[in-house]
């Protein structure tokens, strides 16, 4: 590869990198899957009466089980994540225990300070 | 199908799949937006075309394995949309001075004029080669990557790189005059 | 080296290697050789993203966790380690002190120093002001039997910090609760009040 590739390779990285999506997009795209659900759902219910029928139920009926399988290992990866989720959840509330109890302890000591009459302690210094 | 499992075993009843997908579209929203971007060079329209790809990632959901198949679809996907929307639609010209930059500071020190001069060229490239790309360019993809994204073999695909880098070479060069490339 | 009156403050390390680059404090090795003499010891690491990622755990249904959820919003990291010992004088205040001389620059600014002969609880209390904004906070504290060092990275209410007490399980603090002690001034920690 040559010096001029190189440099041109780096500029047209430069030139097409990711830019932001536009701001809530993510909240547009869920809306617009709540508004789809609710409108299908009486779509949905017409169209049982296909599985009637004992060969598209067979065919629905192995469709849906592979589907399941399929699903069933995304899900497990979700799982694993909520379960990881969880677990920082708590180190993150321990922390703020933490964090707060001794704030606290703090606080309660600087109480106790000004709570003590001055002949009980020297106050030569002070911050 | 995904959806019936989702629901029936987490506690909070569709909220957990929900947010699961939402931080999935949060992960993944610069990547096809920007793909459409560049492809389009029309914000709404590449905003439009984003959004029809994460419906369709809801409703594929259970066919997907994992992180980085969900990375793969969404990249092929986009990209077969963007050949589709551009197909049926006349869209109107836009310039890309009109696109707006990103709000985040460049990794590094660009020219400007240089960038906007490369993504002009890059719009106005026939649609498998614009594709190539910018998948390989915006995403990083090894050209065996892009083959299957774009259901092209490989050689086809290193062949677009080529003489796509050749022409931006002489067309950047032509018009910037001195800039050393 | 030890002192009488102070042995076990858990101690909360912040010592995360130096690739945590959110994190204020690296914790001197003799502190961290103090694991291996700790009873029970605590870590949490979490930076920025970590933080972010468990923020969406956290329920918006339980009145602790929302608290929680709004006490971090743009923090970039907690870090927290914890010693508890068996017994006292399981490290020396030259040990605390290397833990506190980390935070005498400018940016740093001690807000409590509470040295307490008699109970032997030793708490400080730095904030770190950067651009006229509180950008952290550390706590050091010291009690005969606990080490504790606390580092938070970001701008935190401390007020709403310290306010939580009762709603994750543990008693406010109260003066009137604690046993009487003769309590030393608060004193410049480069003083020291080593014994």
């Amino acid at each position: 590869m040559t010096d001029k590739n190189m440099n041109l390779e780096d500029e047209l990285k430069s030139a097409l990198r990711r830019q932001q999506a536009p701001p809530h997009f993510t909240e547009r795209v869920l809306a617009q899957i709540a508004e789809q659900n609710s409108s299908t759902q009486a779509v949905r219910t017409r169209w049982w009466s296909i599985f009637t029928q004992p060969l598209v139920r067979w065919a629905a009926v192995t469709a849906t089980a592979a589907s399941l399988v399929v699903g069933g290992i995304y899900y497990r990866t979700v799982q694993r994540e909520r379960t990881q989720g969880e677990a920082a959840k708590q180190q993150l509330m321990l922390a703020l225990r933490i964090a707060r109890n001794k704030l606290q302890l703090a606080k309660a000591r600087v109480n106790e300070i000004n709570a003590t009459p001055s002949t009980n302690r020297s106050r030569s210094e002070e911050e | 199908m995904a959806e019936r499992v989702f629901r029936d075993h987490p506690p909070h009843t569709g909220t957990r799949f929900a947010d699961a997908f939402a931080d999935l579209v949060r992960r993944h929203q610069s990547m096809v937006f920007s793909i459409a971007l560049h492809y389009l060079a029309d914000r709404p329209a590449a905003e439009e075309l984003a959004q029809d790809v994460f419906l369709q990632l809801h409703a594929n959901l259970p066919n997907l394995k994992s992180e980085e198949h969900v990375t793969f679809w969404l990249r092929k996907v986009t990209a077969h949309r963007c050949i589709d929307y551009k197909r049926r639609r006349t869209l109107p010209q836009v310039s890309l001075e009109e696109v707006a930059e990103p709000s985040a500071a460049p990794a590094r020190a660009e020219d400007p004029f240089l960038a906007r001069k490369l993504r002009q060229v890059i719009a106005s490239l026939p649609e498998r080669p614009r594709l190539v790309m910018i998948l390989r360019y915006q995403e990083d993809m090894r050209p065996e990557e892009i083959a299957e994204a774009l259901s092209l073999p490989v050689g086809t695909v290193k062949s677009h790189l080529q003489r796509t880098l050749a022409l931006l070479r002489e067309k950047v060069s032509r018009s910037i005059g001195e800039v050393t490339i | 080296m030890r002192t009488k009156a102070r042995n076990g403050i858990v101690i909360l390390l912040l010592a995360l290697p130096a690739a945590l680059r959110a994190q204020d404090m690296q914790l001197p090795p003799d502190v961290e050789r103090l694991s291996a003499k700790a009873k029970e010891t605590v870590e949490v690491k979490m930076d920025g993203p970590m933080l972010h990622w468990a923020s969406k755990f956290l329920s918006a249904e339980d009145s602790d966790e929302r608290k929680a959820a709004k006490l971090i919003t743009n923090l970039k990291g907690i870090y927290v380690r914890s010693f508890e010992f068996e017994n006292e004088g399981a490290y020396t205040s030259a040990e605390v002190e290397e833990l506190r001389a980390q935070f005498r620059s400018p940016v740093w600014s001690r807000v409590v120093g509470v040295r307490s002969q008699h109970e032997g609880d030793n708490v400080d209390v730095f904030f770190k002001i950067e651009d006229d904004q509180m950008a952290g906070i550390v706590i050091i504290s010291a009690e005969k039997k606990e080490l504790t060092v606390v580092n938070i990275v970001g701008p935190i209410d401390v007020d709403q910090l310290a306010d939580l007490g009762g709603e994750f399980g543990i008693p406010k603090l109260n003066a009137k609760t604690l046993p009487k002690s003769p309590i030393k001034s608060v004193a410049k920690a480069d003083k020291g009040d080593q014994k």
